[in-house]
C-alpha cells in the first residue's frame, strides 16, 4: 500500500469497504482541479525546496502521485489540502535530506512582539495604521522567504502553509498529518521565530540602519 | 453584552494569534474586540502584528507558475492514461 494521503483504509471503520466510503473523482475533473491548485502548489514547493528546478520536480512528482491515488480522493472534499499533503510527503521523502543546513539564527527564548519591540527600540518610523509595512516592503520577497528558510523545518513548513495559503489550523493539520494543537503551538512559536529572523535579515542587509533615524533628523 | 467579563491586557494578549487568525469562538472574539476598543496600547500591538502578517503574506504570494510546468505535468498525466 502506498503512503499517499487518501489512503482511507486508516479512516474507514472496520467492516466497511473503501469503495463504500469514497466517491471517486473522474480523471477529467481531477485535471481541472489540479490546474487550479498548481500555482499554489508550486509556490509552496518553491518555499520548501528553495530552488526552482527542485520545486518543479516536486510538483510534478506530487501531481503524478496524486493521479495514481485518484481513487482514494473523495469528490467534494478539500482537493487542495489533499494535494498539498501528497506534495509534503514527497518533499519529506525525496527532497528534504538535500536541504538540511544549520540555522544561523538563535531562536531560543525569542520574546513575543519581537519586531514591535526592536522597531520601537531603534525608533523606526511608523506608517499610520500599518507600521510594519515599511520594514516588510523594504525587505522584499526574497529576504522574507530567506527569513522563513531560517526557521527550524517543523516550524518553517507550518509557517509556509499558513502564510502562503488561507489554510485554517485544521487544514494545516490535515496537510501535515499532525494534531491541530501541534499546529497552533508551532505556529505561535514559528511566528515569533520568524519575526526574529526578519529582524536579523533586515540588520544584515542594512535595512535597519537605513530606516533608523539619525541624530539631527526631524 | 453586559454579561461579558472583560479581558485584561494579559488575557487579550494570550489570544492574539488566535484572534488574528479568526480561530476564537464568537464570545472570545467579542471580548478581545471589546478590550482593543478600550486599550490603545494593546490595539497598537495587535495592529502591528496584523500588519506583519499581512506584509509577509503579500510577499510570499508573489510567485508565478513557470509557463511550461503546467503543460509538462498534463502531458505526463495524459501519457499515463
Amino acid at each position: 500500500m502506498s503512503d499517499e494521503p487518501g489512503n482511507v483504509m486508516e479512516a474507514v471503520p472496520s467492516g466497511q469497504s473503501v469503495t463504500a466510503q469514497v466517491t471517486p473523482l473522474a480523471r477529467d475533473d481531477f485535471q481541472a482541479l489540479l490546474v487550479e491548485v498548481l500555482p499554489a502548489a508550486y509556490g509552496y514547493a518553491l518555499r520548501l525546496t528553495r530552488n526552482r528546478a527542485d520545486a518543479e520536480d516536486l510538483v510534478q512528482d506530487a501531481a503524478l502521485r496524486a493521479f495514481r491515488a485518484i481513487a482514494t480522493f473523495e469528490a467534494g472534499t478539500n482537493f487542495k489540502a489533499w494535494t498539498f499533503r501528497i506534495l509534503t510527503r514527497c518533499f519529506w521523502a525525496n527532497h528534504r535530506r538535500r536541504q538540511r543546513r544549520p540555522n544561523t539564527v538563535d531562536f531560543d527564548d525569542t520574546p513575543d512582539l519581537y519586531l514591535y519591540a526592536r522597531s520601537a527600540e531603534h525608533g523606526l518610523p511608523w506608517q499610520g495604521e500599518d507600521p510594519a509595512r515599511l520594514l516588510i516592503d523594504r525587505l522584499g520577497t526574497e529576504r522574507v522567504a530567506a527569513a522563513i528558510g531560517e526557521l527550524p523545518e517543523e516550524y518553517g513548513v507550518v509557517c509556509t502553509l499558513y502564510f502562503m495559503e488561507d489554510f485554517a489550523y485544521h487544514e494545516i493539520a490535515d496537510v501535515l498529518e499532525i494534531p491541530v494543537g501541534t499546529v497552533r503551538s508551532r505556529l505561535h512559536r514559528g511566528r515569533k521565530m520568524l519575526q526574529k529572523a526578519l529582524w536579523c535579515v533586515a540588520e544584515e542587509s542594512g535595512i535597519v540602519t537605513e530606516l533608523t533615524p539619525r541624530e539631527g533628523d526631524a | 453584552m453586559t454579561h461579558l467579563s472583560r479581558y485584561t491586557c494579559e488575557e487579550a494578549f494570550r489570544r492574539l494569534d488566535d484572534y488574528l487568525d479568526h480561530e476564537l469562538t464568537p464570545e472570545e472574539t467579542a471580548l478581545v474586540h471589546e478590550h482593543l476598543e478600550t486599550c490603545a496600547g494593546c490595539a497598537r500591538e495587535f495592529n502591528f502584528e496584523a500588519s506583519v502578517l499581512r506584509g509577509v503574506r503579500a510577499k510570499l504570494r508573489q510567485i508565478d507558475l513557470p509557463e511550461s510546468l503546467q503543460s509538462r505535468i498534463l502531458d505526463v498525466l495524459n501519457d499515463r492514461r
